[in-house]
């Protein structure tokens, strides 16, 4: 009975076929659309509370094409987080997408691309995981243009050179590595163990080429340019992008590559972290830096995603469990932090069609609850105890110090100032700014945007307050992988 | 009651008071006030209650698995001192907020976050997980701020961001300090890093500067004190009140458990802070004789007060087993500064509650009249001043003798030179003060003052007169204060109490010469040099406007040219790669724009072979090749697709001719 992994990835694409077949209207196609990503939630909570660990063949032609899925920990956690964000997401898509129209377009690649991402989740090797991530560039393609206009259809054309020369570096890699090791199993620990030392320079190429062809959908400078542009898709799909689908899919397979595929050790020794690592500092400081000029909020969101993805990428290459641990909370974090930031613009747009900083004086005390959402947020992005941003910076930053480099806390710090120069004074505008007219007419966004914000803003103090029951998961994971 | 149990409800009451508050504040303002003068004085009395308890034992409360750590508090007598003022002073304030605050605006914002710095702070003073502490002391950094900017004008934002800058950034540097410590002590118990702190090394020094830097902040150190005189001015008095009674207070708590508690002392650490408490003291008071705002006066004369229990905390380490007067007197400064300084700020916020106006060039003369308003100024005066009866001048005298003490130890110019920017601040600080004083309430003066706004009641009046009767009190009984100093002073590792006549002639003498020398300044230096006018018409110029300042003339360029350099360079990795590729495609496509002229008789070879894509210019007797239209084609017709396995067979030639070479 393995086969009901295949369930949740295949019922998305079943229902986006149906969806596309029949004429619904609004409310019916709404209530579909949820209903199917409940029920797929539902499957993926079954599948990861009756199963725990399981594996399922589906169709294995020779070694290499072996389309195989496996649920492990990352899996559960990846899977568990993109589905529970994707039911938010799809509550605050029936409001906000109704002033973007096609919405029945929407909803289809939507759904499908729910299906992708766990598929990548649960994918079992390389080359399955490599099957969906492409499918992922292709799902998501028609939501990152959907206006349609010169300027979204210009940024989809990009989105698709940077993605698919990324996945054609990684392709690279990964054949030379079958080449090698003749399985691309994912083992916790990785299967790469012996021969280190006689192919080195080998390995240094596959590590280095499959990081950087993942790392295009992880933002890694200087393969980042996709993302600011591709803010001009709707709402829901930059915060889907920038929280869990796409970018994390990037950041997920780099995890599967360093610590299922090469393990731990043998990273170590090709050596190509230590190369890798200068380019992930760049990331987290020009994020920042670059966030701090951009005049619109969403750009601002997006070059803020670039350097928080540093982050993780940086505790992925520490190699120790605390950074391990500091990676996996942060992409945990990260992902409920930038969703409810993006939520809170959406907002902002749809009910006054503002999407500058300097338009937004005043806004705190006709939206407030949107805006205390996206303060709280702000503070945990920063890093600031006790929100859950901290403990994700806290064991990145012990994880760095017991490589004995005193630099890279230093940079997440300065980092964290600019994370605070560039967002306080959003919150500062929006509350702390005079308005010219006196009259405050409460006008709040619609409550089926303000229910997700506040559901996830709620989890973001949770997990911040009380992190030792994720912390624990992660922390198995960690000691899985490294011994 | 158990004592836990009680302190656990220490904390918990201020943060849901708080919430309630707002959410009663909402429907009725009046119960709003009333509920939060009950909570407050409910913790008071809750605070009181554990008196004896503490007494007898240290009270200490674990609750697991708040921010995965757990939350670690811990109350002893050195802990007590510090949350019995705070609940006292916020008792006060509060009630002097219900009246103050009635011509303001946004009163329920204030008081949310009015009551979250009470609440932080309470729980900055008990927490003993340094994680903890950290929290709290973030949390009262950014709930701070709104009380600072409560005006919302262009001056308050301003200070408002200098502060946040800087307290973010203090919070930062604090946490880079945090990260180090765990990682060389592996434990995050405050009582604990003191066993371990001494195996760890150099690194030492590098934790305790950066600990002491990002509590410095907090206590308006030089020279990260930019943001106190612009901050302490631009909140409302209540605010300003806590700022310099209590949120100053928190940054030296900071660095007393950094340097004494934990053990990150060292001589030259103490000599850093020697020196940083020296300048602190004398740029203080230097600058507070130029100011003309009233609240900038107090703010300067707080950033120089700090700089007393700085120097107190520098000398701790230098006298070694003497160091017991130090420590009392650095606790009795800090008691006695709380006291005042809230008195004087109050007294101040009475006065802008009446005129709305804060400069003394304005208000010159005001307080003629006032008799309840002039005795607590005067008191509050006094008390700074060390006069003899008052609480200042009992806590100086410690200082004073421990510095004496040091200098007899060891001697030295630099000694020499601290105990002489000690009796001259102590001066500055009768000079400024004698100006405030006489200039508000003493001297006559043509300023328009005639439009009292508001009637002063009891409710601002009462918490002063107790602030002013016990400054009084504890002038004139000691033994009060230390008697409880003397249990305080067990959790350091001291444990002789000293015995000390307050009131001898050797002191009573010392104090009266800075007196002196103060009021010859004021007559000498400020009223000769500083004051303009003639008779009734005058007025005071602040020479200092224009001088060197550390935050426009250093810190705001520097950080500004840094900042344009690194956005400079970021940016160029931000285009970079998109550029050098559109460099080589602009490059490609003007190379192959370049037509290709061959001359038949020359190039016969080669014509023959273009002959299928070429055609023969008949008039000139040249091969124009048809390659630039055609690839120029070729090129718009690419779409994404073609580009990305063009990219494909880029990336495969580059990679094949590596792995020629590996």
């Amino acid at each position: 009975m393995n086969n009901i992994i295949l369930l949740p990835i295949v019922f998305p694409f079943l229902s986006a076929i149906v969806l596309s077949a029949f004429e619904f209207n609004e409310k019916r196609r709404n209530i579909f659309a949820g209903f199917v990503i409940l029920i797929n939630l539902i499957f993926v909570i079954y599948i990861v509370s009756s199963f725990g660990e399981s594996s399922f063949h589906f169709i294995k032609i020779n070694e290499f094409l072996d389309i195989y899925f496996k649920v492990d920990k990352l899996s559960i956690f990846f899977s568990l987080l993109a589905s529970v964000l994707w039911a938010f997401t799809s509550i605050y898509a029936m409001e906000y997408m109704k002033h973007e129209k096609k919405e029945k377009r929407f909803f289809i690649y939507f759904i499908t691309t729910l299906g992708v991402t766990l598929g990548i989740a649960f994918a079992g090797n390389l080359i399955t995981l490599y099957l969906f991530y492409e499918l992922l560039t292709l799902a998501t393609f028609p939501l990152v243009i959907h206006s349609g206009s010169k300027e979204a259809l210009k940024s989809g054309k990009k989105y698709l050179i940077y993605s698919f020369a990324g996945a054609t570096v990684a392709l690279l890699g990964m054949l030379i590595l079958f080449s090698l090791t003749n399985d691309l199993t994912f083992v916790p620990g990785g299967i790469v163990k012996e021969n280190i030392l006689e192919n080195k320079n080998l390995y240094f190429i596959i590590y280095v080429a499959m990081f950087i062809g993942f790392g295009v959908k992880a933002a890694l400078v200087p393969f980042h340019s996709w993302l600011p542009e591709a803010m001009v898709a709707p709402t829901p799909v930059s915060s889907l992008l920038h929280a869990v689908a796409v970018v994390k899919s990037g950041i997920f397979a780099i995890t599967r590559v360093t610590y299922y595929i090469f393990g731990p050790n043998a990273v170590r020794m090709t050596g190509a972290n230590k190369y890798l690592i200068i380019l992930v500092i760049i990331s987290i400081l020009m994020g920042s830096f670059l966030a701090l000029h951009q005049e619109n909020l969403k750009k601002r969101l997006a070059y803020s995603t670039i350097s928080q993805l540093g982050y993780i990428l940086l505790g992925i290459l520490l190699l120790n469990k605390n950074a391990f641990t500091g990676a996996m909370m942060h992409l945990l974090n990260h992902a409920v932090i930038k969703i409810t930031l993006f939520f809170c613009v959406g907002a902002i747009m749809y009910t006054t069609g503002k999407t500058k900083i300097s338009e937004i004086n005043g806004i705190g005390k006709t939206m407030p609850i949107t805006m205390w959402c996206f303060t709280v947020s702000a503070i945990s992005l920063i890093g600031i105890p006790p929100t859950n941003g901290f403990i994700s910076k806290w064991f990145l930053a012990e994880g760095a110090l017991l490589e004995g480099k005193v630099a890279f806390p230093a940079i997440l710090l300065v980092s964290a100032l600019l994370t605070a120069l560039y967002l306080f004074p959003i919150s500062i505008a929006a509350f702390f700014t005079k308005e010219n007219n006196d009259v405050v007419v409460k006008k709040e966004a619609p409550i089926k945007m303000l229910i997700p914000i506040i559901c996830i803003t709620i989890i973001t103090i949770l997990l911040g307050l009380f992190p030792n029951y994720v912390l624990d998961f992660i922390r198995s994971m960690a000691s899985e992988v490294m011994y | 009651m158990n004592p836990k149990i009680v302190l656990l409800n220490i904390i918990v009451i201020p943060l849901i008071g708080s919430i309630i508050s707002f959410f009663i504040g909402k429907k009725n303002e009046k119960l709003r006030d009333l509920f939060n003068v009950i909570m407050t004085g409910a913790n008071l009395l809750l605070i009181t209650s554990l008196y004896i308890s503490v007494m007898n034992e240290k009270v200490e409360v674990f609750v697991p698995n708040i921010m995965g750590m757990g939350l670690y508090l811990k109350l002893d007598m050195f802990r007590y001192i510090f949350v019995w003022l705070t609940a006292l002073i916020w008792f006060l304030i509060t009630i002097y907020s219900t009246q103050y605050l009635l011509s303001y605006k946004n009163r329920n914002r204030y008081y949310l976050f009015f009551m979250i710095t009470y609440w932080s702070t309470l729980g900055i003073f008990i927490s003993n997980n340094i994680i903890n502490l950290f929290t709290f002391f973030e949390i009262m950094s950014l709930s701070s701020y709104p009380l600072i900017i409560h005006d919302e004008d262009k001056y308050s934002h301003d200070a408002g961001k200098t502060y946040l800058i800087m307290a973010v950034s203090g919070g930062l540097v604090l946490l880079m300090g945090l990260f180090l410590l765990y990682d060389y002590t592996q434990t995050l118990d405050i009582d604990k890093i003191k066993y371990v702190i001494q195996d760890i090394g150099n690194i030492k020094y590098v934790i305790a500067g950066l600990m002491i830097f990002g509590f410095g902040v907090k206590a308006g150190t030089f020279p990260l004190h930019i943001w106190l005189p612009k901050a302490h001015p631009a909140a409302p008095a209540p605010a300003s009140a806590i700022l310099s009674g209590i949120l100053l207070k928190t940054g030296i708590f900071g660095i007393l458990i950094t340097v004494e508690i934990m053990g990150l002392n060292d001589i030259y650490i103490s000599i850093v802070l020697l020196a940083l408490g020296f300048i602190t003291m004398f740029m203080g008071g230097f600058l507070a004789m130029f100011q003309r705002n009233i609240k900038r006066i107090l703010a300067y004369s707080s950033m120089s007060q700090m700089g007393y229990i700085i120097v107190g905390i520098g000398l701790m380490e230098v006298l070694h087993e003497h160091n017991a007067i130090a420590l009392y007197g650095i606790l009795y400064h800090i008691i006695n500064h709380m006291l005042f300084k809230v008195l004087l700020f109050m007294s101040a916020g009475v006065i802008y509650m009446k005129l709305h106006e804060l400069s003394i060039n304005g208000i010159g003369g005001f307080g003629r009249n006032k008799k309840v308003l002039k005795v607590c100024f005067l008191i509050g005066s006094c008390a700074i001043m060390g006069v003899p009866g008052f609480n200042g001048f009992i806590s100086k005298n410690l200082l004073h003798h421990a510095l004496s003490e040091a200098l007899h130890l060891y001697g030295g110019v630099w000694l020499n030179i601290g105990e002489l920017i000690f009796v001259i601040s102590s001066a500055f600080t009768t000079a400024y003060l004698l100006k405030l004083f006489v200039a508000v309430f003493v001297e006559k003066s043509d300023h328009d003052i005639a439009n009292i706004k508001m009637k002063v009641t009891g409710r601002a009046l009462v918490p002063m007169s107790i602030l002013a009767a016990m400054i009084i009190f504890i002038g004139i009984y000691p033994e009060f204060i230390m008697n409880i100093i003397d249990k305080a002073v067990e959790s350091f590792d001291i444990h002789d109490t000293i015995d000390m006549n307050f009131y001898s002639f050797e002191n009573i003498k010392s104090s009266f010469v800075s007196i002196l020398l103060g009021t010859l300044i004021y007559v000498f230096f400020i009223r000769e040099v500083l004051k303009k006018g003639y008779g009734e018409n005058w007025w005071y110029e602040n020479t200092a406007l224009n001088w060197f300042s550390l935050e426009k003339d250093l810190y705001i360029p520097f950080f500004a040219f840094i900042f344009k350099i690194s956005s400079f360079v970021l940016k160029l990795c931000d285009v970079g790669l998109l550029n050098l590729i559109i460099l080589i495609n602009n490059g490609m496509s003007s190379l192959i724009k370049m037509p290709l002229k061959y001359k038949i008789e020359s190039k016969a070879m080669i014509t023959r072979k273009l002959n299928s894509i070429s055609h023969m210019d008949e008039s000139t007797g040249e091969y124009i090749t048809d390659i630039t239209r055609e690839t120029k084609k070729a090129r718009y017709k690419m779409n994404s697709i073609t580009y990305s396995i063009y990219i494909f067979g880029v990336v495969l030639v580059i990679c094949l001719a590596v792995l020629l070479y590996s």
